[in-house]
């Protein structure tokens, strides 16, 4: 008859199992360090650098990048004041000179010596290119004109 | 190095990875084998290994030392290996026994018990203990591990745990002495 198993009369095998790889102790270390770096390097790489600075340096750090959005908002969102005489230069160039006069002709728009005595001081390109009078002639045609017209 | 001084180090950031690649390698195989006799298989302990020691990363700023760093890893570790078996069975809806049989599967295709038949009969019985009782038995037998350090491991008094290895001892020494 067979003795009853009794556990402490065991002998007792510390691992049963079988052992892991060979060196898996030696790699385990860096594949944990792994896991657990990249969230340390992006904190260190983000923030780490605020960490150094004081509170009073921080608060003033974050005053001027508030201020400065501000600005760079203002600045970017005014119209570009070269850009337009340009754009509307180049707009009118492109409508042909027969389709310009009848168009003059046939609305009821006629160009004032006003328009005239505004144009030199708005475009010198649009006077040189559609008036094609210096400004002495231009200057002239003005003073002929009666002054009532000039200032209406 | 001891424990303190590795908690010195962690708090201090310029120390904080040389502080945590020594805990990992002064705990790494207690954790894995801990964990490995749980699961049996090595993958399954090698993920959990490493969850283990990343909770710790996590977690071990806020550790208060009214335990030791010793039973505190070893709790993320139990904890890591229960919730691993009970979601193994709520995700394949498998009984307690099914599990049990599986991971005895397991034990029997390794290597180090073939041949061993009274060996690979104990291993199969305390697979057949709940999870719970399973767990105390082996920081006890294998680990020898203090019942005062276990009721910290485990949130259980030291009364109940000291019960409950007494039946587990039980229960193996019937289920091997059973007739095949």
């Amino acid at each position: 008859m067979n003795t009853p198993f009794r556990l402490d009369d065991h002998p007792r095998r510390p691992q049963p199992l079988t052992p892991p790889p060979d060196g898996y102790f030696d790699r385990l270390p860096t594949q944990i360090m792994a896991r657990v770096q990249p969230e340390a390097r992006q904190e260190s790489a983000a923030f780490g650098w605020l960490r150094v600075l004081s509170m009073p340096l921080r608060t003033a750090l974050a005053s001027v990048v508030v201020l400065g959005g501000f600005t760079a908002t203002f600045l970017l969102s005014q119209p570009d004041a070269a850009t337009t005489p340009r754009l509307a230069h180049a707009n009118l160039a492109a409508v042909p000179r027969t389709e310009m006069v009848q168009y003059l002709l046939a609305s009821d728009e006629r160009l004032s010596t006003s328009d005239l005595s505004e144009l030199p001081v708005a475009d010198q390109d649009l006077v040189h290119d559609y008036l094609q009078a210096s400004p002495a002639e231009v200057q002239a045609a003005l003073d002929e004109q009666p002054s009532e017209l000039n200032y209406l | 190095m001891e424990d303190q001084d590795i908690l010195a180090k962690f708090a201090d950031p310029a120390s904080r990875n040389l502080a945590f690649n020594q805990l990992v390698r002064k705990y790494q195989q207690k954790v894995y084998w801990h964990v490995r006799k749980m699961v049996v298989d090595h993958d399954d302990a090698d993920d959990l290994t490493q969850d283990t020691f990343v909770k710790v990363w996590n977690h071990l700023g806020n550790f208060r030392q009214d335990a030791s760093l010793y039973t505190w890893i070893y709790r993320i570790a139990t904890n890591e290996c229960l919730n691993f078996l009970s979601s193994k069975r709520r995700k394949f809806l498998l009984p307690l026994n099914d599990v049990s049989e599986e991971l005895a599967a397991k034990m029997e295709a390794d290597p180090s018990l073939a041949g061993d038949e009274v060996e690979l009969k104990l291993q199969k019985a305390i697979l057949r203990l709940p999870d719970k009782q399973r767990l105390v038995f082996n920081l006890k037998y294998y680990e020898d591990m203090k019942y005062e350090d276990m009721a910290e491991v485990t949130g259980t008094s030291v009364g109940a745990l000291k019960a409950s290895y007494h039946h587990a001892v039980k229960k193996i020494e019937q289920y091997i002495n059973e007739p095949s």
